[in-house]
C-alpha cells in the first residue's frame, strides 16, 4: 500500500498540469488526503470483517440515515453528477428529464419493494426470488442478469473515470484506470461492505456539501435571483430560448421518452448494488427510513445540478481562457470548451471558487468513481461466490469462511476485469451503457423480483422463462438500436424503431412470467404456489426475519 | 439458507388474525394507490413535454425566463420526496400498530 502511494505521489507532482492547465496543487493534496482517509477506514473495518454477514452487509447494523446517504453516494455516481451538469449546459431542459427519471425510480422502490425486501432477504436480492421459487435456475438468472448489468455499469464507470482523471490530474489514461481498479480492490477485498459503505457516506457527503457551495456561489453572483441567472444563459447560448423547452431528444419521438422513462423508473428496482444496501440495516423500518433519506438528498442534488448547469452556461463564458479560443479570440461556448462538457461542473468550480474548490470537486469526483465501482464489484462478488457457487455449483454446504474466501477472489477478479474492460473500450462510445443497464435491470431482475414476492401463482418456470426473455429482448433491442448498431458498428440503418426497449420489454416480461406460470401445472409449481402464504407472512410481518446482525 | 424460521402453527395463527387480513388489505390498497398515483403522474409530465413542448417552453409569468416546463421539472422533484414520506408516515401509522398487534398475539 505504502509502495502505490509513493508511486501516486510520484506521478501526480510529475504531472501537475491540470485540466485547467495550470498547477492544481490543491487537487493533488486532497485527493491525497482522501486516500489516506479510506485506507484508516479500511484497515478499520478490515478489523470487523469476519464473517459473509460482515463482507455482504456490514453486520446489518446501519442506521437508515447513515444507508440513505450510502445509497445516494451509490446512486449520484460521476456520471450521473457530471453528465447531467454536462446534459443541462448543452441541451438546456433535456437534462432535467434524466434527473427526473433517476428519481422517480425511488418512490417505485418504496411503495413496491424496499420493505419486503429487506423481510425476506439475507445479503441479496437472489435471496428474496429464490425464497419459495427453486433455488438454482433463480440464482442462475439473477447472477446473469446482475453480471450484465454490473459489467456494463463498470465500463461506463471505468471509461468515464479514466477520461476524467486524465484531465483532472494529467495523469495518463490507463495508469488512471489502474488506480481506480487497485484502489477499489482494496476497499472491497480488506474491508468489505463496512469499507465501501463509510468510503460511500464521506464521499456523499463531501459530495453533497461542495454542491451547495458551488450553487451558493453561483447564485450569490446574480444577487441570489435565478431567474436572472436563467436570463443571463438564454442571452449568451448558441440554442437561446430554446434551452427552456423540451428539445429533439424528447419531442422527436414521445414513445421513445415514456419508453426511457419506464426504463429508469424500473430500473432502479433492478440494480443488484443498490438493491443490496437494503440488507446492511437491521429491519424494515430502518428500510423504509432509507428510502426517504436516499430520495431526499437524491432530489436535492439533482436540483442543484440544474441550477450548475444553468450557472455554467452563464459563468463560464465570462473566463475565455476556459476554452480553446480562436486566433483572433473568438470561442463556441459548446465546442472548444476545454476537456469536453462533462467538465462544465469542474470548471464552474474554479470559475467560482477558484483552485482550491476545484481541488476539492477533483478529489471528491475521483472518490465518487472509486466508490461506486467498489459497490458494484461488491454486488458482483455477491452474485458469484453466494449466488453462483454456493448454491448452485458446490456439491456440499459452504461454509461461512469458504464463502468469504470466494468473494475476495471474486472481488480481485472482477477489480482485474474492470481495469482490462476500461482499457479495451477506451476509444467506444459508452454512452449507453448506463441506459442499457438500467433497461436490463428493469425488464429482468425487476419483473422477476416483484412477481415473485406479490403474485402467488408465480412458478420458477415463469419467473425463469419471464426473466430470460425480459433480458434476451433488451439487450437484442439496444444492440439493434441506433445506439449500437449505427453509431458504435456503422451500420446505416437501425433495425428498432427507436432506442430505447423498455416500454416493448418491461410489459414483455411481466406477460411471460404471467402466462408460462398460470400453464405450468408440475407439482413443483403448486408447491409453490402454497409457499406463497409463508411468504406473505414473513414479508409483511418481519416474523421469522434472519437478521443480517449477528452481534 | 432456511426458507423460513416460522413453524406451521405460528402461520397459520396469523394467517387467521383478522388484523392480519386488514394489514393485507390496507397495504396493497394503499401500496398500489400510491404506485398508481406515482405513474401517472410521471407519464403525464412526459408526455406533455412529448406533445406539447411549445406549451411547456412558455415562461411562466410575463417577463420571466423560467419556463413552465422547468418549473414543473423541479416541482415533480419536490413531489417525488413528498409522496416517499407520506407513504413512510403512513406506514409508521396504519401498518406498525397492526404488525405490533399481530406479533404481540402469536408469540
Amino acid at each position: 500500500m505504502k509502495k502505490l502511494l509513493a508511486i501516486l505521489i510520484a506521478s501526480l507532482s510529475l504531472n501537475v498540469h491540470a485540466a485547467t492547465g495550470q498547477a492544481n496543487s490543491s487537487a493533488v493534496i486532497m485527493f491525497l488526503l482522501f486516500i489516506a482517509g479510506t485506507m484508516g477506514i479500511t484497515y478499520w473495518a478490515a478489523k470487523k470483517t469476519r464473517t459473509a454477514s460482515d463482507f455482504y452487509t456490514a453486520g446489518g447494523g446501519l442506521t437508515g440515515f447513515q444507508n440513505g446517504l450510502a445509497i445516494a453516494g451509490d446512486y449520484l455516481s460521476a456520471a450521473s453528477f457530471l453528465g447531467i451538469a454536462g446534459m443541462v449546459y448543452v441541451r438546456g431542459f433535456d437534462g432535467l428529464i434524466y434527473a427526473i427519471g433517476f428519481l422517480f425510480g425511488w418512490p417505485i422502490v418504496m411503495f413496491l419493494i424496499a420493505e419486503r425486501l429487506r423481510n425476506l432477504g439475507r445479503y441479496n436480492f437472489a435471496d428474496v426470488t429464490s425464497f419459495r421459487l427453486q433455488q438454482k435456475p433463480m440464482r442462475v438468472l439473477a447472477a446473469s442478469a446482475s453480471l450484465i448489468v454490473i459489467t456494463l455499469y463498470l465500463i461506463a464507470q471505468m471509461v468515464g473515470a479514466g477520461k476524467l482523471i486524465e484531465l483532472l490530474f494529467g495523469i495518463k489514461y490507463h495508469f488512471a484506470v489502474v488506480i481506480v481498479g487497485v484502489l477499489m480492490m482494496v476497499y472491497v477485498v480488506f474491508g468489505g461492505m463496512t469499507a465501501t459503505t463509510w468510503v460511500q457516506i464521506i464521499k456523499a457527503v463531501l459530495m453533497l456539501f461542495g454542491a451547495t457551495l458551488m450553487v451558493i456561489l453561483v447564485l450569490a453572483t446574480f444577487n441570489f435571483n435565478p431567474d436572472a441567472m436563467l436570463a443571463e444563459a438564454v442571452k449568451v447560448h448558441p440554442q437561446g430560448l430554446a434551452l427552456m423547452a423540451p428539445g429533439v431528444s424528447l419531442s422527436g419521438n414521445p414513445l421513445n421518452a415514456v419508453s426511457l422513462g419506464l426504463a429508469l423508473i424500473f430500473g432502479t428496482a433492478g440494480l443488484p448494488h443498490i438493491l443490496m444496501r437494503f440488507f446492511t440495516v437491521a429491519n424494515a423500518k430502518e428500510a423504509r427510513r432509507s428510502v426517504i433519506y436516499a430520495t431526499s438528498f437524491i432530489g436535492y442534488f439533482y436540483i442543484l445540478t440544474f441550477i450548475i448547469g444553468f450557472g455554467a452556461i452563464a459563468l463560464l463564458v465570462r473566463n475565455p481562457e476556459l476554452f480553446n479560443t480562436a486566433p483572433d479570440g473568438s470561442f463556441n461556448i459548446l465546442t472548444n470548451l476545454i476537456g469536453g462538457t462533462n467538465m462544465v461542473a469542474v470548471h464552474l468550480a474554479n470559475a467560482v471558487g477558484g483552485s482550491l474548490l476545484l481541488g476539492f470537486l477533483a478529489a471528491v469526483t475521483f472518490a465518487t468513481i472509486v466508490a461506486v465501482v467498489a459497490g458494484l464489484a461488491l454486488a458482483g462478488a455477491a452474485a458469484i461466490s453466494h449466488d453462483l457457487y454456493s448454491n448452485v455449483i458446490a456439491k456440499e454446504p459452504v461454509t461461512e469462511q469458504q464463502q468469504l474466501r470466494l468473494s475476495r477472489i471474486a472481488t480481485a477478479v472482477l477489480g482485474v476485469l474492470a481495469i482490462l474492460l476500461g482499457i479495451l473500450f477506451e476509444t467506444q462510445n459508452v454512452a449507453f451503457m448506463v441506459g442499457l443497464a438500467f433497461a436490463i435491470a428493469a425488464s429482468s431482475n425487476f419483473p422477476v423480483l416483484l412477481m415473485s414476492i406479490s403474485w402467488r401463482k408465480c412458478t420458477t418456470r415463469g419467473a425463469t422463462i419471464g426473466g430470460f426473455i425480459g433480458l434476451i429482448v433488451a439487450s437484442l433491442w439496444v444492440i439493434f438500436s441506433s445506439t449500437v448498431w449505427v453509431d458504435v458498428f456503422g451500420f446505416a440503418e437501425s433495425i428498432t424503431p427507436f432506442p430505447n426497449p423498455g416500454i416493448i420489454s418491461i410489459p414483455l416480461a411481466f406477460v411471460s412470467i404471467w402466462f408460462f406460470s398460470i400453464t405450468d401445472k408440475s407439482a413443483q409449481g403448486k408447491k409453490e404456489q402454497e409457499a406463497f402464504d409463508a411468504l406473505t407472512v414473513r414479508s409483511q410481518t418481519g416474523l421469522g426475519v434472519s437478521s443480517a446482525s449477528l452481534h | 439458507m432456511n426458507k423460513s424460521n416460522i413453524s406451521a402453527e405460528v402461520l397459520k395463527k396469523i394467517s387467521r388474525h383478522p388484523q392480519y387480513k386488514q394489514l393485507l388489505k390496507k397495504r396493497s390498497l394503499i401500496g398500489n394507490c400510491f404506485f398508481v398515483f406515482t405513474l401517472i403522474v410521471y407519464n403525464a409530465f412526459i408526455l406533455f413535454l412529448g406533445f406539447a413542448p411549445e406549451a411547456a417552453g412558455k415562461p411562466l409569468f410575463v417577463g420571466a425566463t423560467l419556463s413552465i416546463g422547468i418549473f414543473l421539472g423541479v416541482l415533480i422533484c419536490l413531489l417525488a420526496i413528498i409522496l416517499v414520506v407520506l407513504y413512510v408516515t403512513v406506514s409508521n401509522r396504519v401498518f406498525d400498530p397492526l404488525i405490533n398487534n399481530i406479533v404481540k398475539d402469536v408469540l
